[in-house]
């Protein structure tokens, strides 16, 4: 809502009162400024000059050579390139020195030889209008030498408010005219009507729509003409920012601006019958808006209809069928009061969301109707003339709020208390007269009555807001609320430190959108359940069921990217929810909290590109499954999670959805007690060749991050203490030839088993395949420690140890040793 | 007699000229073997001792102890000199460059928005907030209308909202959590919910999914100043001791009073008309905030005569830009590696 400062004046006595003092205090009641503008802006040099003589410039035809007066002193030359003005044009110059509002500088220039003073304007170089033919010609009777500015009426400021939703009172220069008046203490000047006698109207007015309908006031005119207006009225519709369209529609806009009160001027010409009525639309029906569109309407829309048809979207907009034009001469105004929702979703549902709908919506002052359609014959009859011949109103017998006034009981201690302040009785009292909300304060509860525009006040809250906004929420202290229960510690979640250990890691967190298109999600043979119905994009479009493919997005927007020739690492991670479709559920609401989908917390890795950030050439190894491993093995270390177990994936039988984005030969399992709870290895082959990766060494992980949580250290001081052995421990080293499809851990797990009690750790230390061992084999060397944390061991016992463990090996998997 | 205590004599004459001579370590260890080892040229003579006079042996040992310890002290000293030197030529040797680059390890790094998140946890920690979440897909009801924003309420218009099924939405705010907690828990109650919301809204200032986190304190008697009190700890805490705070009424339908609160510019105190931050208005609009307000009560069990709270949310994405001076919302999302490891 746009606010000239000229025009607020009207209202409010503003004399030694800046545009900067009136936006400090309309900000300090809640009305937020989104900008100031002040229109003289660029027409500080600019002034009304009479051209004396037009020639043609001698070194160009299409510029002329124009003598201007400024009403006294030496006439200056001014060379032009318009057609449109002739001598003894008034026109505007914008003098050197001049910035004019579309940016240009004026300066003393020589143009083709000729000197130029300065430039004369047109409306478009002026920014009065989008396109202009020529320049800016003046009515033959201005005065020379004024300021440009003086002479359109442009000494003036607009604030642009940004209203909140609560107050559609203020949407309206009277109502934000009461916030100001009530800041300095001053009366809000309402302008003088002579009232309407709602006496011999031949048009009778219905309410029937039931609730829907609450009142209709209706006034008829004869004899106006309607032509273009008059220019106080073109000024303020155009401070608004509403285009001037004729004398009557300006009218009725301008009531609407200075009321908040929306109305309507029809044909009364065009009008059938001797009735109109407000009522539901009828299904099917077809009405013609003023836009030039046409809609069909439904049995929930709201209109106002004559005899035969409907001529209104009531709160909306007017009907085609009855609009007024050049030769209108009999006019019938509507000033009426709807349900709000009902019109809300008239022009919601019918995409009509206009000025006059969003003040139905937030609602009206239901007690102003009188003083609006009255006032609104007053501007008619002085911009266009004619005559009242009739007028009528309706009221439903049971208004809301016209019936009975809104009380809200509550105590001054009350508001005290609520706020932490010491405002005394008498103040809290002459606050809320001074916002015309009446206090009954006879007894030891208060009773308040709101004025009739104030929509918003029905609490004691809402009571407490005015007394706060009107003291200043600056006046209020700041305390520390006291603790009324331990609290419970700023210990990092277990999540954090999650987070920590994979950055300990070297990796980067990222975040990735919770939506992603459905192609990208089938490159990765996913699919979601979950649509978004309104996206804003086909990219956007579901909610991701994995964080990989978001992840994967990263990961090649940054191969996309320049690093100069160094190879590219990527080391992304992710620790957030992934959705899915709740089994068998639809995806609907089930009483207030079900919405049919699950959130799974995951933690997500990629990595891939050099093992070390180096530039050196003999540190470029690239990361491998090794590197892979040790990041999720050190994750599960770090947070101590009990009860994890690897297995080589069986693609297809585990977590097989995932069967193209992993590798199935280089990808292991993750289980936790009886669940596989996620995967982590190599990028499927077919996978990397779909998203053009560079290379295909890119290594993924996703492990359910709520089953994790589960089996960890819920905090840092959760370890225990564990005794290392005090005796010498004692090694052996066994080098085997076996198939190289043998995972290792088989012969680490027989070691232990074989060697107890005393092999305490048996590991892998090498493995080697290639000449000389034979093709499909390879040589792999076991470490085995011994120890008992009791003694020191004597050689025998380990090395009768040592041949159990060579017997098991032998039993087990039919291993001879190599040496 | 005389013959030994000569050769004597004469040894210990060679074997400090030698010792003189040796250019190592290896060099001097070797004449030590060989002057003073078992077999070594002192025990060579002194086997002649057997043929000498009893009377005569004391005399005769104490030259050769007197021998054995110039020797040995002879030794010792050039054993020093010797190592000394071949350290500094061994130092000398294994000069290297260590301007060369490093074997470095990748260095990881949380996000801005988890840095900023966490920031705000810890301060609002230490006045007793504790944390909790709740889901990004919420109901309708949960999103909305126990949030005091009712079907059909122009309020709505406030946020584009992502629909996923009927009455099921993608939270447009953390305000359903408040709502979760203080159904499962009585006052007090103190909260901090972090989170990603989704508004239908996408260009350089707007992302369709940002994080907010919000605050929650209900108890018997909270008062509006307490608020103000909050808000201005946190401001103080995390833009700096001298900052200032400004509330501005507002309107936020699950409060009453609501504010909207400004930090003063933590760069220019509003000094600078050209200031970056601030964009020289000395202010900046960094959330909102107010008293509950009674309807939620209602809604969560809570008797509105008997309890009191305040409520504040904040956009992450917002705060993290302040604090490190990113330029532009989307690079949050873009997982761009130059951007990320910014923020070590
Ligand atoms: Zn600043």
């Amino acid at each position: 809502m746009n606010i000239s400062m000229r025009w607020l004046s009207e209202y409010v006595e503003l004399s030694g009162v800046s545009a900067t003092e009136v936006a400090r205090i309309l900000t300090d009641r809640g009305l937020e400024i989104e900008s100031t503008r002040s229109l003289s802006k660029g027409f500080e040099k600019v002034i009304t000059v009479k051209i004396l003589e037009r020639n043609k410039h001698p070194g160009a035809d299409k510029l002329s050579l124009c003598k201007v007066s400024t009403g006294s002193g030496e006439p200056l030359q001014i060379v032009c390139g318009a057609q449109n003005m002739k001598a003894g044009d008034i026109v505007a110059l914008a003098q050197i020195g001049a910035v004019i509002p579309n940016g240009l500088k004026i300066q003393e220039s020589k143009i083709r030889g000729e000197v130029s003073f300065g430039m004369l304007c047109s409306e478009e170089e002026l920014m009065m209008a989008d396109e202009a033919e020529g320049i800016l010609i003046l009515p033959p009777d201005t005065k020379l030498g004024q300021p440009l500015a003086d002479v359109l009426g442009r000494n003036d400021t607009i604030l642009e408010l940004k209203i909140t939703p609560n107050r559609g009172d203020c949407l309206s220069m009277i109502g934000v005219a009461r916030e100001v008046a009530s800041a300095l203490g001053k009366k809000v000047l309402k302008p003088q009507v002579t009232e309407l006698d709602f006496k011999g109207a031949k048009i009778s007015t219905k309410l029937d729509a039931g609730d829907q309908s609450l009142q209709f006031f209706g006034c008829e005119i004869e004899g106006v003409k309607v032509g273009p207006s008059p220019d106080w009225l073109k000024q303020k519709l155009e401070s608004m920012g509403s285009r001037s369209i004729n004398n009557v529609v300006d009218c009725t806009n301008y009531l609407m601006f200075e009321t908040g009160q929306p109305v309507h001027a029809y044909d009364a010409s065009k009008l059938k019958g001797t009735e109109l009525s407000i009522r539901l639309g009828r299904s099917g029906e077809k009405l013609p808006l003023l836009d030039n569109t046409e809609v069909v309407l439904r049995d929930s829309d709201l209109v106002i209809a004559d005899a035969e048809r409907s001529v209104a979207l009531a709160g909306a907009m007017g009907g085609g069928n009855s609009e007024v034009t050049d030769s209108t001469t009999k006019l019938y105004l509507e000033c009426a009061e709807f349900h709000a929702v009902t019109v809300r979703k008239s022009a919601h549902g019918h995409d009509k969301k206009t000025d006059a709908a969003t003040r139905f919506e937030k609602g009206i002052d239901s007690a102003n109707l009188g003083y609006a359609i009255s006032r609104l014959k007053d501007l008619i009859i002085k911009a266009a003339g004619g005559k009242v011949t009739g007028s009528t109103k309706t009221i439903h017998p049971r208004h809301p709020r016209l019936t009975s006034k809104k009380q809200i009981v509550f105590s001054p201690e009350y508001i005290r208390e609520f706020l932490g302040v010491t405002t005394s009785d008498a103040e809290i009292r002459k606050t809320l007269t001074s916002l015309e909300i009446e206090v009954d304060t006879n007894k030891p509860l208060w009773v308040a009555v709101p004025p009739s525009y104030r929509n918003d006040l029905s609490i004691k809250e809402d009571l407490a807001e005015e007394i706060a906004r009107t003291i200043g929420f600056d006046q209020i202290p700041a305390t520390i609320p006291p603790l009324s229960s331990v609290p419970s510690g700023v210990e990092p979640k277990l999540i954090e430190r999650a987070k920590d250990i994979l950055v300990n890691q070297g990796l980067n967190e990222t975040l990735t959108y919770a939506f992603n298109s459905r192609s990208w999600l089938t490159q990765f043979g996913l699919d979601s359940g979950i649509k978004i119905q309104n996206p804003l994009s086909e990219e956007q479009e579901v909610m991701v069921p994995s964080l990989i493919p978001g992840l994967m997005k990263h990961h090649i927007e940054n191969e996309n990217k320049t690093f100069g020739s160094d190879p590219l690492a990527v080391r992304l991670f992710e620790i957030r929810p992934v959705f899915t479709q709740k089994p068998g559920a639809e995806i609907r609401a089930v009483g207030e909290t079900d919405t049919g989908t699950t959130e799974t917390w995951k933690m997500a890795a990629v990595i891939s590109g050099p093992r070390f950030a180096s530039s050196m050439k003999v540190h470029q190894e690239r990361v491998d499954f090794s590197d892979l491993k040790s990041v999720v093995e050190s994750w599960f270390t770090a947070l101590g999670t009990k009860g994890i177990r690897l297995r080589s994936w069986d693609s297809g039988r585990n977590l097989t959805h995932y069967s193209k984005i992993f590798h199935p030969g280089q990808t292991a399992e993750v289980w936790a007690g009886k669940d596989c709870v996620g995967l982590f290895g190599r990028i499927h082959p077919a996978l990397a060749v779909k998203l053009k990766l560079a290379k295909d060494d890119v290594w993924l992980t996703e492990i359910d991050w709520n089953a994790v949580e589960k089996l960890s250290r819920s905090t840092l001081s959760g370890a225990t203490f564990a005794p290392w052995a005090e005796f010498p421990t004692m090694e052996r080293d066994f080098a085997l030839v076996v198939n190289a499809d043998l995972e290792s851990d088989r012969l680490t797990g027989i070691a232990l088993k074989a060697g107890k009690p005393l092999a305490k750790v048996a590991k892998i230390f090498d493995v080697y395949k290639g000449k000389p061992i034979a093709e499909g084999k390879m040589s792999i060397a076991v470490r085995v420690i011994f120890a008992d944390p009791t003694r020191s061991l004597a050689e025998a016992e380990v090395e009768k140890a040592s041949q159990m463990i060579r017997d098991g090996w032998k039993k087990e998997l039919g291993i001879e040793l190599r040496s | 007699m005389s013959d030994l205590i000569g050769k004597l004599n004469s040894l210990e004459g060679e074997v400090l000229a030698q010792i003189a001579a040796a250019k190592s370590s290896d060099a001097l260890e070797q004449i030590r073997v060989s002057v003073l080892g078992k077999k070594g040229s002192l025990s060579e003579v002194l086997r002649g001792l057997g043929s000498v006079d009893a009377a005569e042996r004391p005399k005769i040992g104490a030259v050769s102890n007197q021998v054995k310890a110039k020797v040995e002290e002879a030794l010792s000293r050039a054993k020093e000199t010797l190592g000394s030197a071949e350290i500094n030529a061994k130092i000398a040797k294994e000069k290297i460059d260590i301007t060369l680059p490093a074997r470095s390890l990748h260095l990881g790094s949380l996000h801005p928005v988890t840095q900023t998140v966490r920031k705000i946890t810890h301060i609002l920690g230490k006045i007793g907030f504790d944390l909790t979440t709740g889901p990004e897909i919420e109901t309708d009801f949960m999103n909305f209308e126990a949030v005091n924003i009712p079907k059909d309420h122009p309020a709505r218009d406030m946020q584009d909202t992502f629909f996923v099924g009927p009455g099921v939405v993608l939270r447009t705010q953390t305000s359903p959590v408040q709502m979760r907690a203080m159904r499962e828990q009585k006052a007090p109650i103190r909260i901090l919910c972090p989170g990603a919301v989704y508004r239908a809204d996408n260009d350089a200032t707007h992302s369709p999914m940002f994080h907010q986190i919000e605050g929650l304190w209900v108890d018997k008697g909270v008062r509006f100043s307490d608020l103000k009190g909050t808000l201005q700890f946190f401001a103080q805490e995390l833009f700096g001791s001298d900052v200032k705070i400004r509330l501005r009424p507002s309107y936020f339908p699950f409060v009453e009073p609501g504010c909207e609160v400004d930090v003063s510019c933590f760069k220019c105190g509003g000094r600078d008309e050209k200031c970056s931050i601030c964009k020289g208005t000395g202010w900046l609009e960094i959330l909102g905030a107010g008293m509950v307000h009674p309807r939620l009560f209602e809604v969560a069990g809570y008797n509105p005569n008997e309890v009191s709270g305040f409520a504040f949310g904040l956009g992450i994405e917002r705060i993290a830009m302040l604090l490190h001076h990113i330029p532009d919302l989307r690079l949050m999302f873009q997982g761009d590696v130059r951007f990320l490891k910014q923020f070590l």
